[in-house]
């Protein structure tokens, strides 16, 4: 089944993706003291892109109620412990995590939040891209370990971008496979 | 190409996929499974089964292994409420195996396409919850 983008999914993709993209998701990752090819850079941009996950979420829980705030709340917490465990990954290479912006600094690069539907919107556009960037890491990260620690979070992202989409009235899963093919 | 370890760990997730494929089609014929919600995954299934056979089968293998019916199966059957905890069992245990597959094979595109597959069997695990009435729907 091929999936079909709506316009207003088209948008919403594209202020997620802005939004992804100044606040540090897209940014190269600073120099870690990392060996080259440990796989601590990759680690560090997966790192920025669980801050402004987390930044964001808490954006939306002010636009949020109910058991939409509930899921998204448990959402916002399980991202900050991936953050935790990447950065205790990255110190166990060798290399320094990156810096990370403000709370505020993160806010002003947030798209216009006015409804539920806006805040479970952007959830969704975010967690796909999460999903997305920890598929990408599976091929490229070296380690075994590393890629193991990276399907799991992969499996805790996928629960999510489920969850924002039937919180929406939509299929939890959009096809037999989620931003790829075999 | 696959090694060796790579076929074996495939086969098993196919043993996997064909128990869910039997589950929801036996769900179906049985109203223990919304059916649009059964159509569904029993959909997804079919692919992964598909899926897994064409990688198998373009490592050489042509002969997977036979699986054997859940003893688990014909007792989850009596409701929709008992069929949908067996299966959401059943996902996070193929979940599991996924997570460790696509850690594991060498080739890096299968790794993608697997974490692919996985992300699908939470999805699924998601609808599940939902349809039991859960209020928690994240893990």
């Amino acid at each position: 089944m091929a999936p079909s983008i709506t316009r207003r999914e088209a948008l919403g993709g594209a202020a997620a993706a802005l939004f992804v993209a100044s606040c540090g998701g897209g940014d190269p990752p600073p120099a870690t003291g990392a060996k080259p090819g440990s796989g601590a850079a990759l680690l560090g941009s997966l790192l920025a892109l669980e801050r402004a996950s987390f930044a964001a979420y808490s954006a939306c829980l002010e636009v949020l109620d109910g058991q939409e705030h509930q899921q998204v709340h448990a959402m916002r917490a399980q991202e900050r412990g991936h953050a935790a465990r990447l950065e205790q990954l990255i110190g166990e290479l060798g290399g320094e995590p990156p810096p990370g912006r403000s709370a505020e600094e993160y806010r002003r690069t947030f798209p216009r939040l006015r409804t539920v539907a806006d805040a479970l919107r952007f959830v969704q556009d975010l967690e796909e891209r999460q999903v997305r960037a920890y598929l990408e890491a599976l091929t490229e990260l070296p380690d075994l370990e590393l890629r193991k620690e990276a399907a799991g979070i992969c499996g805790d992202e996928s629960n999510h971008l489920a969850t924002a989409r039937v919180l929406q009235g939509l299929p939890a899963a959009e096809g037999p496979f989620v931003t790829g093919a075999l | 190409m696959a090694d060796q370890r790579d076929v074996e760990l495939l086969e098993d997730l196919l043993a996997r996929e064909h128990r869910l494929l039997s589950a929801y089609e036996a769900a179906l014929r049985r109203d223990a499974i919304d059916a649009s919600l059964g159509e569904t995954f029993r959909g997804h299934e079919h692919e992964h089964v598909r899926a897994l056979e064409q990688t198998l089968a373009d490592a050489g293998r042509r002969n997977p292994r036979a699986t054997v019916p859940s003893p688990e199966l014909t007792a989850a059957l009596r409701d929709r409420n008992a069929f949908a905890e067996f299966a959401e069992e059943l996902e996070d245990e193929t979940i599991r195996m996924y997570v460790d597959a696509a850690a594991s094979v060498r080739d890096p595109e299968l790794r993608r396409a697997l974490g692919s597959v996985m992300a699908c069997g939470a999805a699924h695990v998601v609808a599940l919850k939902d349809a039991l009435g859960s209020r928690f729907l994240v893990n």
